[in-house]
């Protein structure tokens, strides 16, 4: 049997067990709306501000280079599969790891790069810094 | 020793009910059986784990009975909170982005029990061996971060934005040690198929004393070990890496404005994921379903095994204090990063000592 078949199956159980539970539920559970109680909770307080906050651009940084080492990662996968049989089949280690060595160096350049610009260190913003120093003092 | 020569699940239950004669119909009914078994036993775990394991397990580490009011040790509690939660009104935040944040939840739960797909569980428990199969344990299992991002930006909440973006930032910081990690394993057995990770596994590596002593990835390579396991607690959102959630910060993370059965259904889905994660551990380092004993009592080995991983995410609960957002990302973009491609280099060059 085609194993796709299978995952396909598991795929629509998977969603209709949660969405039965939610029928399930939903028979069940009471509804009493009442004014205040769909606010937005914010430790007792009453909400102040918009939720579409500005954030840490380091979230940003972060996402950037993940992309240059997922792509990475997905082509190191056929390179772990081939690696053993072609050694088995008398290809000398210079042959199969010197070019993923290569491959993974420039990375490791890219990654220096990155670290020394600061793309992997949690910048504090100014007020945090400001608060750090008076405390010192 | 070879426990994963039986087909499937699905192809047995087809030669069982006797639906093999019915073509593609047929096969969809078995595997959606199969399927249904497989989805159900994993649901049954994450329910003795969600409602009274976890707290039974915390219980002990900090001297409290807990959980002791319904039936003996407190199991009835199981029930008792599946329909306590499931009855509870359903509070939907004010401005609320609606159907991105009904979806999440499905999202959340749907991938983890998505990932079981492919995992042998001993006893002839597979529903799917595809050849790719640790590709998409990996890729399926990452889909759940979606679903995090979706309930945290939609609920309209501050906290549960701040849970979500951080969500994103340490469910991509720990990616790819984990899988660059995970595929240095695939470099001793050749392939991705799931079954022969195991059969792999099965070879003799040394005896002491009599005792043979398999060559479980554990023992073959512990840094690795140390590693996947480290990365794999962090992708999970487990403590110390449970700064998504991080009760004491930010309420409940991407999850505060949820109740009910959305409620429900992220926990589940978390718990799902915990499993799904020991589940993967066991496959990859620790012989899956192997253990002493006739290869039929394997389910209860892997079993054991997931088990073993889910006690120690509530061992660090008790006992690891959470790190900061700031030495999140550098302990995964500055530790644990280059420590993957370290091991990936190394082992490359064993195997190709050994080979």
């Amino acid at each position: 049997m085609n194993p796709w078949i299978a995952i396909g199956a598991l795929a629509v159980v998977s969603v209709g067990i949660p969405v039965a539970m939610m029928v399930v539920s939903s028979l069940l559970r009471p509804s009493v709306p009442e004014q205040g109680k769909s606010a937005v909770y914010e430790s007792g307080e009453i909400p102040t501000g918009t939720t579409r906050i500005r954030f840490n651009i380091q979230y940003y940084m972060v996402a950037l280079l993940f992309v240059v080492f997922d792509i990475e990662t997905v082509l190191i996968f056929p390179w772990t599969v081939i690696y053993r049989p072609a050694l088995e089949g008398g290809a000398s280690m210079m042959e199969v790891l010197a070019p993923m060595l290569v491959f993974i160096g420039v990375l490791v350049v890219g990654l220096v790069w990155a670290w020394r610009q600061g793309a992997v260190q949690w910048v504090s913003s100014p007020r945090a810094l400001e608060e750090k120093t008076e405390a010192n003092q | 020793m070879i426990l994963q020569t039986e087909s499937p699940l699905p192809d047995v239950l087809a030669d069982l009910l006797g639906l093999s004669g019915f073509g593609v119909a047929g096969e969809f009914v078995a595997a959606l059986i199969a399927a249904f078994i497989v989805g159900n036993v994993m649901l049954a775990m994450t329910g003795v784990a969600g409602p009274w394991a976890k707290r039974k397990i915390t219980a002990k580490f900090t001297d409290r009975i807990a959980a002791d009011r319904i039936g003996p040790a407190g199991i009835g509690t199981i029930p008792a909170d599946a329909l306590r939660l499931l009855s509870k009104e359903l509070i939907v935040p004010e401005g609320a982005d609606r159907p991105a944040w009904d979806i999440a939840p499905l999202i959340v739960a749907g991938s983890a029990m998505l990932g079981f797909a492919v995992i042998p569980m001993g006893s002839g428990i597979q529903l799917a061996d595809p050849e790719v199969g640790l590709a998409y344990v990996f890729a399926v299992a990452s889909i759940a971060s979606l679903g995090m991002v979706m309930a945290g930006y939609a609920s309209n909440n501050k906290y549960s934005m701040l849970g979500a973006l951080r969500a994103v930032a340490q469910n991509l910081a720990y990616e790819i040690p984990l899988v660059v990690t995970g595929v240095s394993v695939v470099l001793f057995t050749g392939s991705l198929r799931m079954s022969e990770i195991v059969a792999a596994q099965q070879e003799t590596l040394i005896s002491v004393g009599g005792i043979a002593i398999p060559s479980w990835f554990a023992i073959v390579n512990p840094f690795a070990f140390v590693l996947f396991l480290t990365a794999n607690i962090a992708e999970v959102g487990r403590n110390p890496f449970d700064i998504p959630e991080a009760p004491t910060e930010i309420v409940a993370g991407f999850q505060t404005e949820y109740s009910s059965v959305y409620f429900v259904l992220l926990y589940l889905g978390e718990f799902l994921h915990i499993f799904l994660g020991g589940a993967i551990t066991a496959v990859l380092f620790l012989g899956g379903a192997a253990g002493p004993g006739p290869e039929s009592i394997g389910f209860l080995w892997f079993v054991v095994k997931i088990w073993a991983f889910f006690l120690l995410t509530q061992w660090l609960r008790s006992a690891a204090p959470r790190l900061r957002i700031d030495q999140l990302i550098e302990v995964g973009w500055k530790g644990m990063l280059e420590l993957s491609f370290l091991n990936l280099v190394l082992t490359a060059v064993i195997v190709g000592v050994v080979a």
